[in-house]
Parts: C-alpha cells; structure tokens; sequence
C-alpha cells in the first residue's frame, strides 16, 4: 500500500508538536472524536496518507490500530485521553497542556490549534525516523477481523457531511470559548510565575525601606536627583553610559527597583506626581542594553550583523538616553495639575 | 527584653508594612491585569501569527513603518522576546535598529497593555504605584508614557541607522540593505507548511 506520512504542527494559539505520522500496515486508520462533525482536516489527512477516517462517535476502532486521534476538546478530558494510551492527538482547538490528564499530554504525542493549514506532506525517510509510538504493539489478527467490520459502516462515515446551521453556530461558539478559556489558562500561569513573585519581593523591599528608616535616607539622596529634570537626566544619563548599560540591563532589576523607589517617594509626596513620565524615561536608558545579542539572534541577524550592532544599538542608547528624559520632561507639564 | 521586644516588633512591622503593600497590589492591580491579559490573549490567538509575518513583510520598506508602526504593532501582538522574531525579515542593515526601537516599544507601552511584558512590569508599576497612592489616575500617565514612546522610540530607531553606518564604517564590515529575496520564498515556504 502507498502510504504517505505527514506532518501536522499547531496553529496559531496552539500547543506542542510537530507530529509525523507514518501510517504502518498495521495502523492505517486515525479516528476522529469531534461530536459529530467531521473537520476539515479529516479530509487533508485522508487525501495525503491514504489512512482511513473513522468518526469516534459512531463506531471505535482498536488503540493498537489507531494511528492518530483528532479530537475537538476545550480542555477537560479528551485531550488528555488519547496521549494517556499513547496515541498521537491532534486537537482542532487551542487547548494547552490542561485538564485532569495533563501530565500526559506532552509535545511528542499532542499539538493543538490544527487547522488545514498546519497539516502538510513529508517525504517518507525524513518521517521514517520520526514516526514512533509507544503503543506498537499488536497482534495483526485482530486487526484484520476488525477490518471487515469497518467497511459495513463505510457509508456512514465517508458520507457527504455538510453542517447544518446549528452546527456551524456550536462549532463556532465552542471554539471561542476554548479559545477565551486557554487565554485565561496562560494569563493565570503568567500572572503567578511572573508579576506575583516580582510583586512579593518589591512588596518586602518597599516594607524594609519604609519601615527600617532607610527611606529617609534614601528621599535625602534620590528627592533631589528625581525631583528635578537635571537630576533625572543625569541618571538617565549614567544608566546609558555604553560600558555601564549592558550591566544595569539584566532583567530590567535594577531599573524596576529605582522606579519603586521614587514611586515610594512620589507617594509620600516628596516628588511631584508630573514627575513620573520623565522618571519612567530615566530609569530605563539602559533599556535592553544586555540583551542585544540574544535579540538580534531571535531576528535571525547574521553573525556580522551582531558584531556591528552591539556596540550600534549601544551608541544609539547613550545619545538618545538624556534627551528622552528631557522630551518625556516636556511632555510631562499640565500631567496632573495642582498637584 | 525592652530591646528585644522593641527590636522583634520593629522587624516584624518591616514585614507588615510589605505585606500591606502587596496586598493592596493583590487587590487592585493584579484583578485588572490578569483580566486584561485573558483578553488580549485571546485577541492574540484569533488573529494569528501569520497575518503579522505579513505585516513585517510589507513593513521593511520605510522609516516610519519600520522603527513605528512594526515594533508597535509586534510589542502588542507578541509581547516580550518574541516580538524580536518579526525583524527576520528585514535586511541586516536595519536589524539592530529595529531592536533598539522594539526593546523600548516593550517597555513605553506596558502601561496601558501590561500583557506585553509582564516580567519587567515593575519598570511602569514601581513609579505608578506612588501615583495611585496619591489617588490620582494612573491612565493619564501610561497614555503619556505611550505617547512620548511613540516618538522618541522612532527616533531611537531611526538614530541607530546613523550609529550603525558609524561603526560599520570604522570596523570595515558591511551590512546589506536590501530585502534578501531569496530567504523570501523560503520563509513563507516554511510558513505555510507551519
């Protein structure tokens, strides 16, 4: 049999893969779980490997014959089901590692957010060393007393199913809502691994300084350095020195606690609150200094390219730096008057 | 034991005095961004990738799209580090331009859309919090702060032309500042099987 694999990555707000499927002797078939529906992709998948279609719904098919399972899940169960048997899982939806079986799903066996779009042809020996799953093991008998009972429900599955209006609006709804539902999923594990722990630990700063005294000392240093447009541009000006910037650019760290501080004190109102818009600029003149060379290696910049833009993007910060703070400065008059 | 009763409470008031900051954050802050983050989330997977891959394509040819209206649109769309990828398609001339312009589009509009760089919030929140405790209007501030961004990011950029022609100059290396049209093709090949 002409056999072709393929290969499936995920869409836009997806998650995982890329798979390759090479369907085998043994599992040729891949089953789709989609309430009814038959997705698009169910189509492509059939037309480039030869595998047959079976809907999950109305008929199953051994897990040791499965080569693929498409499943349309928002996130609770179906989604873990499949990579839990091992078996290679294509989810229509945008559904991240989630619901009670998410440890099992992991970027060998599942990807999500798969349109037509993300599925495509390979040739056979680049899929050949990709293609493996866990649950190869079977005994080819049942396999072919399986295979006559398929063909008796061959109308069933292979029959024109066009969607009814109902069904587009479910569709359609379901798909927005496990899209606004993995949106959540990401902005939660955004919330707690990132802003909250920063939070906590400028939280605990902010008490050391205000209840140890040290901010009095501190207001004596940073009142008149932040409280005038000089004193902001010499900062700014220091945070961009070239051979200083890359060193005060790591994490943002040293600029986010300078920008507490005199948040501190603007709160105390030692600053004047039309302060702020110049200090935002100058705290952070050093902005990404540290990070050039990874940046311009996510815009796949060639080796030389990075040789000249270092000490580039470097000059630019250092001219542009005080200047900044002073445009910020004029920008600033009638921001929160009388105050 | 005056002293060290004197000195525990004083220690532990550092922590009360924390603790009561982050939790006013807690509730103030935290609801609003984690909400806001949802939608743009959301907003961000509808739309898709591949429609901003085009964008960079049609954005490479002038300043202004270039050092503006990209870096902003890429900080929105795919938030710190990635928003860097969508460069690729730039001739090498103007990629670190790009970067000194996006880095700062990663921090100028964080005030209003905190989801484009949640790990270095603190840049923006750390001078707010001390105008939210005055109880004025943070808003006017960020969109200020967005603004001036607007300008003075594009100017960086654009500034960074001159500085890279500098050291390309003094260093003898020469960059190209022509679209590479064969990566094209290849790119969107790569694309369209993604």
């Amino acid at each position: 049999m002409a056999w072709k694999s393929v290969r499936i990555e995920k869409g836009s707000g997806g998650w995982g893969g890329p798979l390759f499927i090479t369907p085998t002797a043994q599992k040729h078939k891949f089953i789709y779980v989609t309430g009814g529906n038959r997705p698009k992709i169910v189509d492509k998948i059939e037309k480039i490997t030869g595998m047959k279609a079976i809907d999950g719904f109305k008929t199953s098919i051994p897990e040791n014959e499965t080569a693929l399972a498409i499943v349309d899940c928002g996130g609770t169960l179906r989604c873990g089901l499949y990579p839990k048997k091992g078996i290679l899982t294509v989810n229509v939806m945008p559904t991240g590692k989630s619901g009670p079986l998410q440890q099992y799903i992991t970027p060998e066996l599942y990807v999500s957010a798969v349109g037509e779009k993300q599925v495509s042809e390979v040739s056979d020996n680049a899929a050949a060393t990709a293609a493996s799953s866990p649950a190869a093991s079977a005994d080819p008998e049942v396999a072919d007393a399986d295979e006559a009972k398929f063909d008796t429900t061959k109308p069933i599955t292979q029959q024109p199913n066009k969607q009814n209006f109902i069904a587009k609006i479910g569709i359609g709804a379901g798909k927005v809502v496990a899209t606004f539902n993995q949106a959540a999923k990401e902005a939660v594990k955004t919330v707690i691994n990132t802003i909250i722990p920063f939070m906590a630990f400028v939280a605990l700063l902010i008490g050391i300084i205000q209840g140890s005294g040290i901010g009095k000392a501190f207001a004596k240093i940073m009142v008149p350095l932040a409280g005038n447009v000089w004193g902001l541009m010499i900062l700014g000006f220091i945070c961009s020195l070239p051979f200083l910037s890359p060193l005060l650019g790591p994490g943002a760290v040293i600029g986010q606690i300078i920008g507490t501080l005199i948040g501190v004190e603007i709160g105390k109102g030692h600053i004047s609150p039309q302060f702020a818009l110049p200090a935002l600029f100058a705290i952070n003149t050093q902005n990404g200094a540290d990070f050039i060379p990874v940046g311009l290696g996510l815009e796949e910049a060639e080796a030389k390219t990075v040789e000249v833009g270092v000490p580039s993007v470097l000059y630019s910060r250092f001219i542009n730096g005080a200047p900044r703070v002073f445009v910020a400065w004029l920008a600033s008059f009638g921001l929160y008057p009388g105050k | 034991m005056q002293y060290i009763t004197g000195f525990a409470s004083w220690f532990m008031n550092l922590f009360q005095t924390g603790g009561k900051t982050f939790i006013s954050w807690m509730s103030s802050i935290v609801p609003v961004v984690l909400l806001l983050l949802v939608l743009m989330n959301a907003i961000i997977a509808f739309l898709g990738e591949d429609r901003m891959n085009k964008l960079a394509h049609a954005s490479s040819r002038n300043v202004v799209t270039r050092y503006l209206i990209l870096p902003f649109l890429s900080a929105f769309m795919l938030g710190n580090p990635m928003c860097y990828t969508l460069a690729r398609f730039l001739p090498e001339y103007y990629k670190p331009s790009y970067y000194a312009a996006q880095a700062q589009f990663c921090h100028t509009s964080n005030g209003i859309f905190p989801h484009i760089n949640p790990g270095e919030l603190f840049i923006w929140l750390g001078v707010a919090q001390g105008i939210q405790k005055l109880g004025l209007n943070t808003m006017d501030l960020a969109i200020r702060y967005m603004f001036v961004g607007l300008v003075m990011n594009f100017i960086g950029g654009w500034v960074t032309d001159f500085t890279t022609a500098y050291v390309c100059k003094s260093s003898g290396i020469k960059l190209s500042k022509e679209v590479k049209l064969t990566n094209k093709p290849a790119e969107s090949d790569e694309k369209a099987t993604a």
